[in-house]
């Protein structure tokens, strides 16, 4: 099963800016909360849906959460027109190849 | 702005490239299964195997844009991720054609594509920018 998708975890402001501090290091809900004046239960809200994507890995310590940036996911976005590239020049040769059918 | 360009060059004079682009049946053959008309305006789609990977449905919403035979085709081209265009040109080289595809318009879609341009086009000011290509490289392939 595909996991949620990495385009919606990141379309939200506040995710990104989640992602951005994370990415300075591991944080605590507490940590991460405090920049954004919202209550640590709507950042663990945005914090499941960005883990759920697996952007952000969860470890306890002590009697904390911690959260830590997976960046792995961005690599299949950024591949985004390196994808279509390929995807182009696969069907310019089959093009290639048709016409060289019809000649023959 | 990121597009994409593929470049080709075919033997055939470009009237015999252009029937290619623009018959469903041939363009079927080479590109995908679709119920496209060379009619400006006309709305279509292309068919394919999804790929959910990239949250994509496995169906390409066009439509005909400009069609200026046997030198320029344009369809916009639109699935739940991307709002981008793609276009043919064809000029004659010797006795071929050369065949030039862009697909343009990947940042001005859907936010999250538009993030990542940002990240990586270095619009997006903060750690993640600096830390991104060590943060990938860490994390392996």
């Amino acid at each position: 099963m595909p996991g949620p998708d990495v385009f919606d975890a990141i379309a939200s402001p506040v995710r990104r800016a989640l992602l951005d501090v994370l990415a300075g290091g591991a944080r605590s809900v507490h940590d991460l909360a405090a920049p954004f004046e919202m209550s640590r239960p709507a950042v663990s809200q945005h914090l499941r849906v960005l883990r759920d994507a697996g952007l952000v890995t969860e470890e306890r310590v002590g009697r904390e959460r911690h959260y830590r940036l997976d960046a792995r996911p961005l690599r299949a976005v950024s591949d985004w027109t390196a994808h279509y590239e390929q995807f182009w020049r696969r069907h310019a040769r089959l093009l290639r190849e048709l016409l060289e059918e019809e000649d023959s | 702005m990121a597009s994409v360009e593929v470049d080709q060059f075919l033997p055939q004079p470009p009237g015999r490239v252009w029937q290619a682009l623009t018959d469903p049946v041939l363009l079927a053959r080479w590109l995908m299964p679709n119920d496209f008309k060379p009619v400006v305006g006309h709305a279509f789609t292309f068919r394919t195997e999804p790929v959910p990977r990239h949250g994509f449905d496995g169906v390409v919403h066009c439509q005909v844009l400009d069609l200026e035979p046997p030198q320029l085709m344009r369809i916009s081209w639109r699935s739940r991720n991307l709002d981008t265009v793609v276009s043919w040109f064809l000029s004659p080289e010797g006795t071929g054609t050369r065949l030039l595809i862009t697909h343009d318009g990947f940042d001005d879609t859907d936010p999250g594509q538009r993030t990542v341009m940002g990240i990586l086009g270095g619009g997006w000011r903060g750690h993640l920018v600096q830390r991104l290509g060590t943060l990938l490289d860490e994390g392996g392939a």
